[in-house]
């Protein structure tokens, strides 16, 4: 017969917080029933929870299994009677009453008789009271059984007040449990925002909730946002219930939850002052060095020093038209990797780090413009100086040695443009970017190459467009004026953007491209609408100008796309930035690269 | 045609090919009217003999037929400032690459005419 630590089921239930988590392990005792919790009607599969009676052969206590133990249910590794050492447990304490969850255990034997004649331990003012769930434990002794139904009735299910609520781990979670209530803390709160499309419009925001077990996503839509954005702060923790479980939806969130719960009108969040248990910031950090591995679009932890602060610029994005301000920051991590990483928004304007801290982000997104590159998106988390065990590993390293070093980068040292700079790494030649069929796809593909003007197409290089900042739509003319449909609008006279056609090619094969405005004027030197009126008062200056323009070599940006036009198919390389050539900075990167590897 | 090449160098290549045909890339030092001084990709100083040779600019290339290890005799010049200061370090890699024996088929070849020391 097994030895069993005797007492500790007494000091479970009596001791405060802070001893609970130092007897969490090493303690032998009898399991003396594992019942199944009825899960609610309604559900299909459904990850079961255990509720157990654990012994110390005097008195009993009664716990939930984690679910990561529920295997050794199923295999009939653990059940009744079975003597137990408790590796780790966890204990949350709510109000007046605990929560035992048995986190980790391993079997010492089986198909024991039970040992001793345990009994409900000597109430205190919290009594063994386990979540109210309904189903009875009428395995345990009849001694016990008077009290504890008492307590077990009481009503969880009821009006929200204070009483009568035990807390669930995040990680317990599913949906299909709904009278719950978590304790947790909002790690991190998103700006309200609108969306609308063809099924209608509407607004959203998202709050990250973690307590010890676990992080959770909860969104609210529409008339939720306008009751519970305001109560939420970040920082502080809540209780939350009758919030509606459901599968995450990975693509919005990197959290390992496969729930995520909608916040609905009847979701009822009340401050929690007891906060203590609640755990800070949790993160996953990914070294720089293999951000390769991870796929485009994923979301990922990082922590590193920043080494460079761009400066802060903005966006016109295409689908709103509206401006966003954005900052890139370099960061470098000991792996000798650096990253470009993009904020945006307020963040962007607000950043103001003049010394070089050390930031952890969790939650940011992967890209793949030149590389490898990192943005914030609603749910990424910024935080300056952490005062966690990477971030002193991180400031000591670098002011040791990190200065000095050169940093490997994810992405080419040239760039900050928007659709992925110039990529010196990954230059490609014409005919091999015809090869490979970039395009062809249904995505769009980015390539960058050098290559030399041919021809340019010189009958139509530039549009009349409306002059509105930030509009660049064709204007019509009206005879009167040149009008803009978007902007409802009647101008004098158009400002003239570029649109050209320029056959380009190198050693290896031509191509046609698109160039824009940006690429017009790295061209000719100069505006639109001085190339259109060159064009009008002189025919002959306009050849020169367009003979002038041939003949130059530069390097391209370019993304290749399938377009359809009148029933044809083709793939359109349109320009995304152009430059002109710095030779010194070109001949250091041949001579670099004869010095490589590669050239031996 | 093994008279007429004329290989860049710099100052340390110019032993060992007396008499040949050379192209040095330096800047100018200092000048009078029948030598100038200059330095060359690699930092060492070479006289140049410039008898009704012109030097017009700062960085010039000077053609010439090589007297000894620090001398050449000038034939023609090459003036090689740009708008931005020439490299002399790109310069000199680039001389240096193009007598790597991977590049052997790429570049002529000087004979030696005396023993000199080895060049790397």
């Amino acid at each position: 017969m097994s030895q069993l630590s005797s007492g500790i089921c007494r000091r479970l239930n009596e001791a405060p917080q802070e001893e609970i988590d130092q007897l969490a392990s090493g303690h032998t005792v009898q399991l003396l029933s594992i019942k199944k919790v009825a899960p609610t009607p309604n559900s299909t599969t459904a990850t079961d929870r255990f509720r157990i009676i654990i012994s110390d052969g005097v008195h009993f206590v009664q716990a939930m299994l984690a679910t990561q133990l529920n295997d050794l249910v199923a295999n009939g590794d653990i059940n009744k009677n079975t003597v137990v050492i408790i590796d780790k447990l966890a204990c949350n304490f709510v109000q007046d009453k605990r929560l035992i969850i048995i986190l980790d255990l391993h079997v010492v034997s089986r198909d024991e008789e039970k040992i001793g004649a345990p009994t409900a331990p000597p109430s205190t003012q919290d009594a063994p009271a386990p979540i109210a769930l309904e189903s009875a434990s009428s395995s345990v002794t009849a001694t016990s059984s008077s009290t504890t139904p008492a307590k077990q009735t009481q009503p969880r299910t009821g009006p929200s007040g204070r009483g009568g609520r035990s807390v669930y781990p995040i990680e317990g979670l599913s949906p299909y449990q709904n009278n719950w209530t978590i304790k947790a803390r909002v790690t991190q709160k998103s700006d309200i925002r609108t969306w609308s499309n063809q099924r209608g419009e509407g607004k959203l925001f998202n709050v990250t909730l973690m307590d010890e077990s676990g992080e959770i996503r909860g969104t609210g839509f529409n008339s939720v946002v306008d009751e519970l954005y305001d109560k939420f702060e970040e920082g502080k923790v809540y209780y939350i219930s009758k919030a509606r479980v459901n599968l995450a939806k990975k693509k919005f969130s990197n959290l390992q939850n496969d729930y995520e719960l909608s916040l609905e009108k009847s979701t009822e969040v009340e401050e929690c002052l007891e906060t203590t248990s609640v755990p800070k910031m949790k993160y996953n950090f990914v070294e720089l060095s293999s951000l390769e591995k991870l796929e485009k679009d994923n979301t990922c932890d990082v922590i590193g020093v920043v080494k460079e602060v761009g400066p802060l610029s903005e966006i016109t994005s295409k689908a709103t038209n509206r401006t966003i301000p954005k900052r890139d920051l370099t960061i470098v991590d000991m792996s000798q990797y650096s990253v470009r990483l993009t904020l945006w928004g307020k963040q962007a304007e607000q950043f103001s780090a003049d010394d070089l801290p050390v930031i952890a982000f969790k939650g940011v997104k992967v890209g793949d413009f030149g590389g490898r590159t990192l943005s914030m998106v609603s749910s990424s988390i910024m935080t300056v100086s952490p005062d966690i065990e990477e971030a002193h590993l991180l400031r000591g390293w670098y002011d040791g040695i990190g200065t000095e070093k050169n940093f490997q980068s994810h992405t080419s040292g040239s760039s900050g443009a928007s659709f992925g700079g110039f990529n010196r790494n990954e230059m490609r030649h014409l005919s091999d970017v015809k090869e490979s069929q970039l395009g062809m796809s249904d995505k769009a593909d980015f390539f960058s190459t050098r290559a030399t003007i041919m021809h340019i197409k010189s009958e139509s290089i530039s549009y009349p467009a409306c002059p509105t900042q930030g509009c660049n739509k064709k204007v019509v003319d009206l005879g009167s004026g040149w009008k803009c449909e978007k902007c409802d609008k009647t101008f004098e006279r158009p400002e003239y953007r570029y649109i050209m056609s320029m056959a380009v090619a190198d050693w290896s094969g031509q191509a046609w491209l698109q160039g824009f405005n940006e690429a017009g004027l790295a061209v000719f030197g100069k505006t639109a609408d001085e190339v259109h009126e060159i064009k009008e008062r002189n025919e002959a200056e306009y050849n020169a100008l367009m003979a002038q323009a041939s003949g130059v070599t530069f390097n391209f940006s370019c993304r290749a796309k399938q377009d359809t036009y009148n029933d044809q198919t083709r793939v359109r390389y349109g320009i995304s930035r152009i430059t002109s050539l710095d030779y010194r900075e070109e001949a250091k990167h041949l001579v670099e690269l004869l010095k490589s590897p590669w050239a031996q | 045609m093994n008279e007429h090449i004329s290989m860049r160098v710099n100052s340390a290549r110019l032993s060992g090919i007396k008499g040949r045909t050379v192209r040095l890339p330096c800047k100018v030092l200092r000048l009078s009217d029948d030598i100038a001084i200059v330095e060359a990709s690699d930092g060492g100083q070479v006289e140049i003999q410039r008898k009704n040779v012109d030097v017009t600019a700062t960085y010039v290339e000077v053609i010439g037929s090589v007297v000894d290890a620090s001398t050449i005799k000038a034939m023609a010049t090459l003036p090689l400032d740009s708008e931005g200061e020439i490299d002399m370090q790109l310069v000199n890699d680039v001389i240096e690459l193009t007598f790597e024996s991977r590049f052997d088929k790429l570049f002529p070849r000087y004979k030696e005419t005396e023993p000199s020391m080895p060049t790397h």
